[in-house]
């Protein structure tokens, strides 16, 4: 117990320290991903597995971020690492984001139908309100050639992009201006996830973001009640 | 704190179970994608489990300045929908009777009229519950997208379905458990005091609906308003577990009459039908005081007395219920 404790002090000491390391104008403390140009079309790319062969991996150390909340459970301690590779492909960047979760938080969430409800007998149900799906997002800042941003969502003069993928509801592109604003804009891209042996696998299609940007990347496990800022994040990483 | 605060009060001693409050509630509310387990406003029996079941017990509010935790209930606190196989029975001739599935375990007023014994007596009492648009909500404060408010005019607390992403801090946070999620959307929902009819004047739907005439509203800071008079000059009305520390802007008079049966001479005090052990634990300790203030009126009423708590309480017309006037919100009381 003594040990955990000291080690969950340390985490927090260290994702404390990182975030404030990672502060507006400094320079990305992360490593360069060096895109690898494939002549295969984004779309291709996305959905066929064994292409993603042909690119090199980064591995990428995550931090948990503290507790957020006096009231919040616990969370694991056993931080994964993050496998990215990065692509350049039919005038997009794409991210493969690999990582192990042996309890997959996934679920098949109903179709809402286009009649509205009030046309209809039956409405949906909430089948469960208690679970949390897994996720992974990957953020940069909204501006080309901004400085690197707040990694806490960004500041409001340095906004950034979030593009959130969940394991139940799909893609999602979000912006936030700082910590507590992030919001969905509406818009989705693509993405494509697989679940095997334990792992994840997601490849998301970016815009064509020029060499130099700075991104970051997140993933939540549901199992534990991650979501929100509760979650494991990498500082600013640096694409070339 | 808002520059004024709406409030309700309901008078238990007058409420059926009849449920209308919350079939007009969900008619006008919940009858949406997602949003078949929520009841906004529920009337449930107590002694009972409530809806989700044990909510009173499983943590969240205040203590010492501090958010207590609290899990979160899972629909089997809420009870799973049900369906009944009427294509068996009805069209394909299957001579079974007509059963749900999956078989129920639990759902919303699902130990109605169970209630207690005290000694060889059965009691029971119906509980009516909405959202308690607390002065301190926990809810607010648990909310890291700062998706709950308080509106300033008028104290009611809403969640932005714009702002909300669905984290369910607030849920755990809700000492009284009246956030619901909506998986459908993603977002948390919750009793919004029908703040668009009071805007036109309009009393909640639940309270307008109600036959057992046992809810009034106002705002508490209006002298004029009965929820004023009940509250604050009676001191008739109390709140829903004080303890936790939210300071809920729902109130009731809690449930005394009639008496034991056989003991009309005594005082209620003296004899209760219900435990008052029962009802301290709702409404705190106070209320041995409201009861025995209540008492005190009921027998100067009936030795030919005129109680204007008594009047008032009856209720007869929506005049004396509800003060609802949309322009008080705008000036200063």
């Amino acid at each position: 117990m003594r040990t955990n404790r000291v080690t969950l002090l340390l985490v927090v000491v260290l994702a404390t320290s990182t975030i404030a390391g990672a502060q507006a104008g400094k320079a990305p403390a992360g490593q360069t991903l060096n895109a690898t140009s494939l002549s295969a079309t984004a779309d291709v790319l996305l959905n066929d597995p064994a292409l993603w062969g042909q690119v090199s991996a980064h591995r990428i150390s995550l931090n948990r971020t503290p507790p957020l909340y006096d009231t919040d459970e616990p969370a694991s301690l056993e931080i994964p690492v993050l496998e990215v590779r990065v692509a350049r492909a039919g005038g997009k960047v794409l991210v493969q984001m690999s990582w192990a979760d042996p309890t997959h938080d996934s679920a098949a969430l109903p179709e809402v139908p286009n009649t509205p409800p009030e046309t209809r007998f039956r409405k949906l149900p909430t089948e469960a309100d208690d679970r949390f799906f897994d996720a992974a997002a990957v953020m940069f800042p909204t501006k080309p050639g901004a400085v690197t941003p707040s990694l806490q969502m960004g500041d409001t003069d340095d906004p950034v992009q979030i593009y959130y993928w969940n394991a139940a509801r799909g893609p999602m592109l979000m912006e936030a201006a700082g910590r507590g604003t992030t919001r969905r804009t509406g818009a989705s891209f693509a993405a494509h996830a697989a679940n095997e042996k334990g792992r994840w696998t997601v490849a998301i299609e970016l815009p064509d973001l020029p060499a130099g940007t700075p991104l970051a990347f997140a993933i939540w496990n549901g199992s534990q009640k991650d979501r929100d800022g509760r979650k494991y994040f990498s500082v600013w990483q640096v694409l070339q | 704190m808002s520059k004024h605060q709406y409030a309700m009060v309901m008078d238990l001693n007058k409420c059926l179970g009849c449920q209308t409050c919350t079939i007009a509630c969900k008619k006008l509310w919940t009858d949406r994608d997602g949003t078949g387990y929520m009841y906004w406003n529920n009337v449930e029996t107590r002694p009972g489990m409530g809806y989700p079941r044990q909510w009173d017990r499983i943590g969240g509010g205040w203590k010492n300045g501090q958010l207590q935790p609290s899990p979160l209930p899972t629909m089997d606190d809420y009870g799973h929908a049900w369906e009944f196989n009427y294509e068996q029975r009805l069209y394909e001739g299957k001579k079974k009777p007509v059963m749900p599935s999956p078989t129920p375990t639990s759902g919303v007023n699902w130990d109605e009229d169970v209630g207690g014994m005290n000694g060889e007596e059965n009691y029971y009492f119906y509980l009516p519950r909405i959202c308690n648009h607390c002065t301190y909500p926990a809810c607010l404060e648990a909310c890291p997208r700062k998706a709950i408010y308080k509106r300033d005019e008028d104290g009611i607390v809403v969640l932005d379905q714009e702002r909300c992403q669905g984290y369910r801090y607030c849920i755990k946070a809700c000492p009284y458990k009246k956030i619901y999620y909506n998986e459908v959307t993603g977002k948390s929902e919750k009793c919004i005091f029908c703040y668009p009819r009071l805007e036109k004047g309009e009393v909640n739907a639940c309270a307008a609906q109600c036959p057992g005439r046992l809810r009034f509203v106002g705002l508490l800071d209006d002298p004029e308003s009965p929820v004023h008079k009940l509250v604050l000059v009676h001191r008739a009305a109390l709140p829903l577990f004080p303890e936790k520390g939210t300071q809920p802007n729902v109130f009731y008079v809690p449930p005394f009459n009639p008496p034991k049966r056989g003991s009309y001479d005594k005082s209620i005090l003296e004899d209760p039908r219900l435990p008052l052990d029962y009802l301290i634990y709702l409404f705190g300790p106070e209320v041995r005081d409201v009861i025995t203030r209540l008492e005190a009126e009921l027998k100067s009423a009936q030795r030919g007395g005129r109680s204007e708590l008594l009047q008032l309480l009856i209720g007869r017309d929506a005049e004396t219920r509800y003060r609802i006037k949309p322009e008080l919100v705008q000036i200063k009381l």
